[in-house]
């Protein structure tokens, strides 16, 4: 299983002020705001741990069921630039980080999963009235063309707590799905 | 402070961030702040420091944990209320 999530920053910079009061305090672990405050650009780093968090968050309560709201109960650590760490409890998650000047993407995989063997993608999501099933398509699109399958009833359903899944019939394959303003992206697996 | 006027404050903190008019003309206490006002996870923060601002409470990290719906935001903000 992954988990992905990708952050437009053009949007994350309207809609949030992390330099506000509180917020980082609220947000991160001393570790993560040593890494804020001596990167070139803190406000890159900020959106880079928080989508970390957040794919991993979403792994996990992909595993393990449950919600909650504990930014930083999810801990991070960087390896390198653009791949790292995040730990939760018992559980530790390996992320990869794309960083454009646009936005910010994160993967992250179970720690014991050392090869990257899942499909993913980020793209433009373009202003349709049918957004969802725009993603969806290219869900699908993406799935075969990658692994040559050609089946006309593949579908994306969710499950009974939303979590979405590849329906290929018997086998139902576990797909991560992320959108923040102008970007979206999606794992499989 | 009844339920009614909490719910009433929680509205005036909540609207700069809800992106879904419909269940925030409907807010009740089983709405919750991400599924169904459609508030992004980095707005989450800026509602539980509006909070702490205009109740005059420190929301630990346990209690945040906590604060997906409008029933526990109540729950939180009267029980911290109270310790004062």
């Amino acid at each position: 299983m992954t988990g992905n999530d990708i952050v437009d920053i053009a949007t994350a910079a309207v809609e949030s002020n992390w330099q506000r009061k509180g917020f980082l305090q609220k947000v991160f672990t001393p570790q993560e705001q040593l890494y804020i405050c001596s990167a070139p650009i803190s406000e890159q780093m900020v959106w880079q741990l928080w989508s970390m968090k957040e794919s991993a968050y979403k792994l996990y309560t992909r595993q393990y069921g449950g919600r909650f709201f504990a930014p930083q109960k999810l801990s991070c650590t960087l390896a390198t630039e653009t791949t790292g760490k995040v730990e939760l409890g018992k559980c530790s998650y390996r992320t990869n980080t794309i960083v454009t000047k646009n936005y910010i993407y994160t993967t992250a995989r179970p720690a014991e999963i050392t090869h990257q063997g899942f499909i993913n993608s980020c793209f433009i999501l373009p202003e349709l009235k049918d957004q969802r099933q725009f993603v969806y398509k290219k869900i699908i699109d993406c799935y075969c063309s990658t692994t040559g399958y050609v089946d006309k009833n593949l579908s994306i359903l969710k499950d009974k707590n939303g979590i979405p899944f590849l329906n290929c019939g018997k086998i139902q394959i576990p797909v991560s799905i992320t959108h923040h303003g102008h970007f979206a992206g999606f794992t499989i697996y | 402070m009844t339920n009614e006027e909490l719910i009433g404050k929680l509205k005036t903190i909540v609207k700069p961030y809800i992106k879904n008019e419909e269940a925030f003309k409907n807010m009740n206490e089983q709405t919750d702040f991400l599924n169904d006002l459609k508030i992004n996870s980095a707005n989450l923060v800026d509602v539980i420091l509006d909070v702490e601002t205009e109740f005059d409470i420190t929301i630990d990290n346990e209690s945040m944990e906590k604060m997906l719906n409008v029933k526990a935001a109540m729950d939180i903000i009267n029980t911290k209320l109270a310790e004062k």
